[in-house]
């Protein structure tokens, strides 16, 4: 009763301390929703008024190959993402917390450490000439060099790699909130280990799939370096187009309208995202 | 003999230097409901997670109709467990949970519907199956993960303290479904508490585990009349203890003396005892009475207190050397008069109701 009549006594029925974060509000309104209003208005009036720039974009092959591609890019990160960090997520969450506190600093230090040394480190290892070809080689595994930069499997294992913490934060959460009782229980109901994953754990973990699977694609839409160091000149990238068409090109509306297409696919899938877990959790649950 | 249903042979886990199984071996007829009771850390859990799979014995073996259930799986086990907290899929209904053994196992659907109706039915939750886990109370959990684990026919029930989460009414509530349960399917249960009262409400027979030894096995009043040792008299029901100095047995009748100098006769001894050694003399609070009886033994006492219930009265009383005993005499021996708080009073008992532990 106390606590509850102090957190009413605020302005506009907004809670108490709401106050604090006005700097960061105007901070956004400035920078980020001025701008963005700015670039739908020069998409729509540069050369000229009218939606000329995004008949251009949507009339082009080369474009719609651009958006298409960067579309598949983000889903196989995506889902390569979701596959190679549900495991590390699971040992995590079972693992003793002082282990599990450990494997969180390394998960944590790996991304402190600078983009852009990481991505040319993959350079080194995947080039035709690098530690990963050569020991292959040297194994007599291979017979020649492996593609595994300039296309997609090199934007693919950068992209993961860099990905991989936005995925598996969220997804330790959720798997920490299951009691590992209950995959006792399933087991002796008579699932074999692929059906209690498949039936129990996958269901139960899907809200923080869905989380770090929606961060993971939207970062992934919307990157740049590791797509331009790793990736091939067929398989260009949104971002990669966007910067190629305003530095070089020098056509503000066009990538404008690009970007801005960006912005409306990646707030689709956000409000998607929200109508998809938030409203279908389970009654109560763990 | 018929052969054991199932039977735990030597069974033995150690964690490290720790061990916490040290060599049980149990037969378990089929259809007896066994509670496994103890302290905890008595090792009761641990042998019923060797029953289930969860942890491997160290030595020994579980074998079930004479087969090893060491080598199996625990979902090929096909036993039947319901947990201490609730593990009910929080994301499948009702109907859904008690349906999930039999989907797994690819049963058609329409004995899929017709066993999960029976089960709802068994536990009486007909009107639950399509509410979700969260929406239940406790109560209502545990019945559910009861129907899913019964819902495969399992030939076995292993229950790890089902009701330690449950407050006292619901405990007793669900209790009664159990033994009902029990009574009208017929499997075998094992149950694991540590609670006395729930193991002699609801077990053919009790296994006491301490220290990850069994105790003593036997019907609840075999442990309870016939304690094997103070532990179980302690452990199962009140007691009083007394000290005392074992002077003679004959013809398994034990004689001491008794901490004021009186001798009482007629007792008997857990273990041979040598002249003169150091026991403990047990007799439980119904035992002792404010009026002699036929074959009584006297205690001289200071009453310190009494209360009466209608049914019975409760007198707490105080030796001369400082021991407490609580004195509950039932109906047959209640005392007319009542009984008032002084000194100089006495109290009896019959020598056959009491027991001699080592001290």
């Amino acid at each position: 009763m106390h606590g509850n009549s102090l957190r009413r006594g605020s302005i506009a029925g907004l809670p108490a301390g709401s106050g604090g974060a006005l700097p960061a509000l105007v901070l956004v309104g400035l920078f980020f929703v001025v701008p963005v209003v700015a670039l739908l208005l020069r998409s729509v009036t540069d050369p000229e008024p009218g939606l000329q720039n995004y008949a251009a974009l949507f009339g082009s092959g080369t474009y719609v190959r651009v958006f298409l591609n960067t579309f598949l890019v983000a889903a196989v990160v995506t889902a390569v993402t979701i596959v190679v960090a549900f495991p590390v997520a699971w040992m995590l969450a079972i693992m003793p917390p002082a282990f599990g506190s450990i494997v969180f600093g390394i998960i944590i230090l790996s991304m402190w450490t600078n983009l852009l040394t990481r991505t040319y480190a993959w350079m080194v290892l995947l080039q035709r000439t690098g530690v990963i070809n050569r020991t292959l080689m040297g194994m007599g595994i291979t017979q020649e060099p492996l593609p595994l930069i300039n296309n997609l499997t090199g934007v693919t294992i950068g992209m993961v790699y860099i990905m991989l913490p936005f995925m598996i934060l969220p997804l330790v959460g959720t798997l920490r909130a299951i009691d590992p009782m209950t995959l006792r229980a399933a087991a002796l109901c008579g699932a074999t280990p692929f059906q209690a994953f498949r039936r129990i754990l996958l269901p139960l973990s899907l809200p923080g799939i869905a989380a770090g699977g929606l961060m993971v694609f939207v970062m992934s839409l919307g990157y740049f370096v590791t797509p331009a160091l790793l990736g091939g000149t067929s398989n260009m990238m949104l971002a990669e187009m966007i910067a190629q068409t305003v530095q070089s090109l020098l056509n503000w509306g066009l990538g404008s309208a690009a970007a801005f297409v960006l912005l409306v696919v990646t707030m689709a899938l956000y409000v998607l995202q929200l109508r998809l877990v938030g409203g279908k959790r389970p009654a109560g649950g763990l | 003999m018929t052969k054991p249903f199932l039977s735990i042979r030597a069974v033995r886990k150690t964690f490290g230097a720790f061990v916490a199984v040290h060599d049980v071996t149990i037969d378990v007829p089929k259809g007896e409901f066994l509670t496994f009771l103890g302290p905890s850390g008595s090792g009761k859990s641990t042998t019923l997670y060797a029953i289930a799979g969860f942890q491997d014995p160290s030595s020994g073996d579980v074998l079930l109709e004479d087969k090893s259930l060491l080598s199996v799986p625990s979902h090929k086990r096909n036993i039947g467990m319901v947990f201490q907290r609730y593990t009910l899929f929080p994301h499948l209904s009702v109907a859904e949970n008690v349906a999930f053994p039999l989907r797994v196992r690819h049963r058609p659907d329409a004995e899929v519907k017709r066993k999960v109706a029976d089960m709802l039915s068994l536990v009486r939750l007909e009107n639950f199956a399509d509410r979700f886990p969260g929406a239940l109370s406790g109560g209502q959990q545990q019945r559910v993960a009861l129907a899913r684990a019964l819902a495969y026919d399992p030939p076995i029930l292993l229950m790890d303290e089902p009701l330690s989460a449950l407050d006292k009414k619901l405990r007793q509530e669900i209790q009664a479904e159990i033994r009902r349960i029990h009574r009208e399917t017929g499997v075998t249960i094992l149950y694991v508490t540590h609670d006395q009262e729930e193991a002699l409400h609801l077990s053919d027979r009790i296994a006491l585990f301490k220290e990850g030894r069994i105790e003593q096995i036997g019907t609840g009043e075999d442990l309870y009349v016939r304690p094997a040792s103070e532990f179980v008299a302690g452990f199962i029901g009140n007691s009083n203890f007394l000290p005392a100095e074992h002077l003679e047995t004959a013809a398994g009748a034990a004689t001491v003396r008794l901490a004021d100098g009186s001798i009482v006769t007629g007792l008997t001894a857990a273990e041979p005892f040598s002249k003169g050694q150091k026991v403990r003399l047990m007799v439980r609070p119904e035992a002792l009475s404010l009026t002699p009886g036929p074959a009584s033994a006297a205690l001289a006492v200071d009453i310190v207190d009494t209360a009466f219930f209608g049914d019975r009265r409760r007198v707490v009383a105080r030796t001369p050397g400082g021991d407490e005993i609580d004195v509950r005499p039932t109906s047959d021996t209640i005392d007319p008069a009542g009984a008032t708080a002084g000194s100089g009073q006495r109290i009896f008992f019959d020598p056959a109701a009491a027991f001699l532990f080592p001290a």
